[in-house]
């Protein structure tokens, strides 16, 4: 069944477009990644589905909703979690605070279910459960990477969007992360929207993957299938054959 | 000594709380509120019925205490909140600029409905006359009003805290004046969040009033005004958008005025205030993002 | 605006012209010469059709009009071209304003109101046009002082900072009692009644406006405020370029309030204090922030405004009866119309268009 689906979306800053066009759907309990080199249109694109940027053209539906011009809240609350870049931590919090800002989202019977989160948090990054009571704002790049993570993971979301959750964590904790998301995947059934500016993740992943370059997509297919196939190369570094 | 004191902690709970009041809009919306001093002169003008008189003629003002209170502040949130869906809803996409020129027109509207009903005339009115007997401490005679306001001001400050501190809504709003579109990525409702902090801001601003106008004895329709200047100062020195920083930063220009009042030469005296707004300027300089600056507040004028 | 940047002027420009700097430059004034040229034109037309109606109360609004525009385009210079929003400017008018009335006041009315002037000043009695050129001198060189210490500053520091100069010269001007006679009125200072000499000093201000927004100076100064971090990088010294917009800006306030103090012949430090700091700003904010044209276009539909809102507050008849608005209307009504145009647009009427004779389409 199709979650989220996107039609001809355009969004531009000014006389500037950052993504023209752009169609595509993600399916319930699926793993996408978007791919693409640096200025691609990524963020841009993830940042309008999630209601902060405004769509210049097009239209985005979630569960069969129109969102194009919903409010970012609302589309939060259909269950929608975004992690942007640049670990937005709300950095005059402390770190469990930062945790339960998204939890006031849900009523009644969801409710009960946040301490059982929070300590499935804390147990996916000890590191936080260590720092429960410090300042976000004093947390290492790494650590707020994973407290924004975990914080996008408390908001019990039925998609999650995650944009570059690799960058500054170490390895093996990427690859805890990972983990600990394909678990969630398996469990609660969520789907997994992934910004990554190399596709050498979604390859030892798998999954399905779109290659983004200049506003447009260039690429869409399986990642392993894909794989480091001529095809990427030359989305990457623009060989194309005339 | 103990009087310096009591002056200096009384006039700067009264910037404190008008620079509180400042800094939790601007938190929220990055907005200067220059209509926050006519709110505080409407919400105590609310006492009174429309007149020409120099006397007020007292309708809610004879309200015992308990009512009266409550009512001021009321009309305060009301009145504040009332502001931010008519007018500032529409003005959540526009530069600081334009917000900032919008409020001041909407202040200026304040201003002269009130100036309509009741003429510039100040009006002379008792509010709370319990509070003008002086009392005694530690040997020194001093009003029990200005008790009462430094008390009040305290408590304020604590229950504001608090709010802030242990309940959700203080958790939204802490979060959305950090970074607006992350929290409300969290699924925080940005209306109630703004809301909100328009109804504190403009019971604050009724606690303003009650307490300057008690301490005057007068009703002015300007006396938003003189307070508001030091106040809004007091919001930038503290760093905008950063709560603690506003109320120390009140505390300090009350305590600056008190002990220049106090200490400089007595020819020097008439020209305290520009001493004090030439500390001002020294203090942008040497710490231009304010004494305790907002976390991941970035700037946007 | 003519030009964002000066790549962009170059771009504008024959290629020939680009190679020398200076045919680059005569090129871009002859291309954007038509906005201050309009604009004073519609000034003159303003004063042509006044001198004509010879009404004296309408003479006195045009007056102040054209005071009007002398302050708010002096506002623009600094604010426009920066991107910094100012609250001191008024400060530099109080300083023209009082300047002109010492320069310009019967010596014997001068010894004994303003006892504490110097000897010289005392003696002295100029005509209103050098004592206005003087004003402006000495708000210039006052903007350069403390612009010297304020342009270090940016954004909302160097706004409240501002805010804070024109706190301090009013407590100054309002206690001052021997030089500036405290908060009374400083009383004779020679009026000035006739249009022409206000409708040239907007004009001054007119053309100063344009001549430094296509100097160096003033292109390097907006090229760093659309693009702060490439204007630094390509080495604009952005203090400096903000500091040589003050400091012009600061003359031409200096001269408005030169103006100012001539027109109603009475100066006292409320004069220019928030009020008129509030009513320029939302003047040259109403116009376009961003835009010379804006700067004069507001103060003309915002002044005209107010006296249509004047006149129905006086009362209008309509068929023997009278219908006028109750006190304080005018106020409210100003407020609400300003608040509804900014709602619909939030960069101003003209945003930062200038107008041409031709619908070039200019900048963004």
């Amino acid at each position: 069944m199709t979650l989220l689906s996107l039609t001809d979306v355009s969004v531009r800053y000014g006389r500037l477009t950052a993504v023209r066009g752009v169609s595509f759907s993600v399916a319930e309990n699926e793993i996408l990644f978007v791919t693409g080199p640096n200025g691609a249109g990524k963020s841009s694109l993830m940042r309008a589905i999630a209601g902060v940027t405004h769509c210049a053209a097009g239209k985005i539906t979630l569960d069969g909703r129109d969102i194009t011009a919903e409010k970012p809240e609302n589309i939060a609350r259909m269950g929608f979690s975004m992690v942007p870049e640049g670990r937005e931590v709300f950095g005059s919090l402390t770190v469990e605070e930062n945790l339960m800002v998204g939890t006031g989202m849900h009523g009644g019977a969801k409710r009960g279910r946040i301490a059982d989160e929070l300590a499935s948090v804390y147990d996916t990054f000890p590191i936080l459960k260590e720092r429960r009571n410090g300042q976000a704002g004093l947390l290492s790049g790494g650590q707020q990477q994973m407290l924004v993570i975990g914080r996008a993971l408390m908001t019990q979301p039925r998609l999650i969007a995650i944009d570059e959750p690799s960058l500054g964590l170490a390895p093996n904790i990427t690859d805890q992360v990972y983990e600990r998301l394909i678990a969630l995947r398996a469990e609660r059934g969520l789907t997994l929207l992934i910004v990554e500016q190399s596709s050498t993740r979604a390859v030892m992943v798998g999954g399905r993957m779109l290659l983004m370059r200049g506003g447009q997509i260039v690429l869409d297919g399986d990642a392993r299938a894909l794989g480091n196939s001529e095809a990427i190369q030359a989305a990457y570094f623009g060989y194309e054959d005339h | 000594m103990l009087q310096i004191l009591f002056d200096a902690l009384s006039l700067g709970s009264l910037y404190a709380l008008g620079a509180l009041g400042i800094a939790l809009i601007f938190g929220v919306m990055r907005l200067v509120n220059f209509a926050h001093g006519d709110v505080i002169a409407f919400s105590v003008f609310a006492l009174l019925w429309p007149s020409t008189d120099a006397l007020a003629i007292v309708f809610a003002g004879q309200l015992p205490w308990y009512l009266l209170i409550p009512f001021v502040l009321i009309v305060g949130a009301l009145l504040s909140v009332l502001c931010e869906i008519v007018v500032y809803r529409r003005f959540r996409h526009a530069s600081p600029a334009t917000m900032m020129i919008a409020s001041f027109a909407l202040g200026f509207v304040i201003r002269y409905f009130l100036l309509m009903l009741f003429t510039s005339r100040p009006k002379s009115i008792s509010l709370l006359p319990a509070l003008g007997q002086p009392v005694e401490i530690f040997g020194a005679r001093l009003p029990l009003l200005q008790l009462i306001t430094i008390v009040a001001t305290i408590c304020i400050l604590l229950a504001l805290t608090l709010f802030l501190r242990r309940t959700r809504f203080g958790l939204e709003m802490r979060a959305a004046a950090e970074n607006f579109s992350m929290a409300r990525m969290l699924g925080v409702r940005a209306n109630n969040v703004i809301m909100g902090a328009f109804a504190i801001s403009g019971a604050l601003a009724g606690a303003i009033a009650l307490i300057f106008g008690s301490q005057t004895g007068t009703l002015d329709i300007q006396m938003g005004a003189s307070v508001m200047l030091m106040a809004f100062i007091a919001t930038v020195i503290g760093g905008l958008g950063s709560l603690p920083g506003a109320v120390l930063a009140g505390f300090l220009l009350g305590a600056a005025s008190v002990v220049m009042q106090v200490f400089l030469p007595i020819d020097a005296r008439p020209f305290r205030d520009a001493f004090v707004y030439g500390a001002v300027i020294l203090v942008l300089l040497f710490s231009p993002q304010g004494l305790i600056s907002a976390r991941g507040t970035k700037e946007r004028v | 605006m003519t030009a964002a940047s000066p790549t962009m002027s170059a771009q504008a420009v024959p290629p020939s012209a680009v190679a020398e700097h200076k045919p680059a430059r005569f090129a871009l004034a002859r291309k954007t010469i038509m906005t201050p040229i309009l604009l004073s034109l519609l000034l003159v037309a303003i004063a042509v059709l006044t001198y004509l109606t010879g009404s004296r109360p309408f003479n006195q609004t045009v007056i102040d009009v054209f005071v009007r525009v002398t302050l708010v385009v002096g506002l623009y210079i600094f604010i426009g071209n920066s991107g910094v929003l100012s609250f001191g400017h008024i400060a530099f008018t109080c300083l023209g304003g009082y300047a002109a009335a010492w320069l310009t006041i019967n010596p014997i009315m001068k010894a004994s109101a303003l006892p504490g002037l110097p000897q010289f000043i005392l003696d002295l009695r100029l005509p209103y046009w050098q004592s206005a050129v003087i004003a402006a001198i000495f708000a210039g060189v006052a903007a350069l002082i403390l612009g010297k210490v304020l342009m270090r500053l940016s954004g909302i520091a160097a706004s409240i900072a501002t805010f804070a100069v024109l706190a301090m010269i009013n407590t100054i001007y309002a206690n001052w009692d021997s030089v500036t006679g405290g908060t009374s009125s400083v009383v004779g200072i020679p009026i000035i009644r006739t249009i022409w000499p206000y409708l040239i000093g907007a004009i001054i201000a007119i053309f100063l406006a344009w001549a430094h927004a296509i100097s160096r100076s003033g292109l390097a100064l907006r090229a760093a405020r659309d693009e702060p971090t490439a204007a630094a990088a390509s080495g604009v010294d952005i203090p400096r370029e903000r500091l040589v917009a003050f400091v012009v800006s600061g003359a031409v306030m200096g001269l408005g309030g030169a103006l100012t103090a001539h027109s109603v012949g009475v100066v006292t430090p409320d004069t220019f204090y928030l009020g008129l700091t509030f009513i320029t700003l939302s003047m040259l904010v109403v116009g376009g922030m961003g835009s010379l044209s804006g700067a004069v276009i507001g103060v003309v539909l915002l002044s005209a405004l107010i006296q249509i809102l004047r006149w129905m507050e006086a009362g209008i008849s309509i068929a023997e009866t009278t219908i006028a608005l109750p006190k304080g209307v005018q106020e409210i009504a100003l407020g609400v119309i300003m608040i509804v145009i900014l709602a619909l647009r939030p960069s101003g009427l003209l945003g930062n268009r200038e107008v041409t004779l031709f619908q070039r389409k200019r900048n963004r």
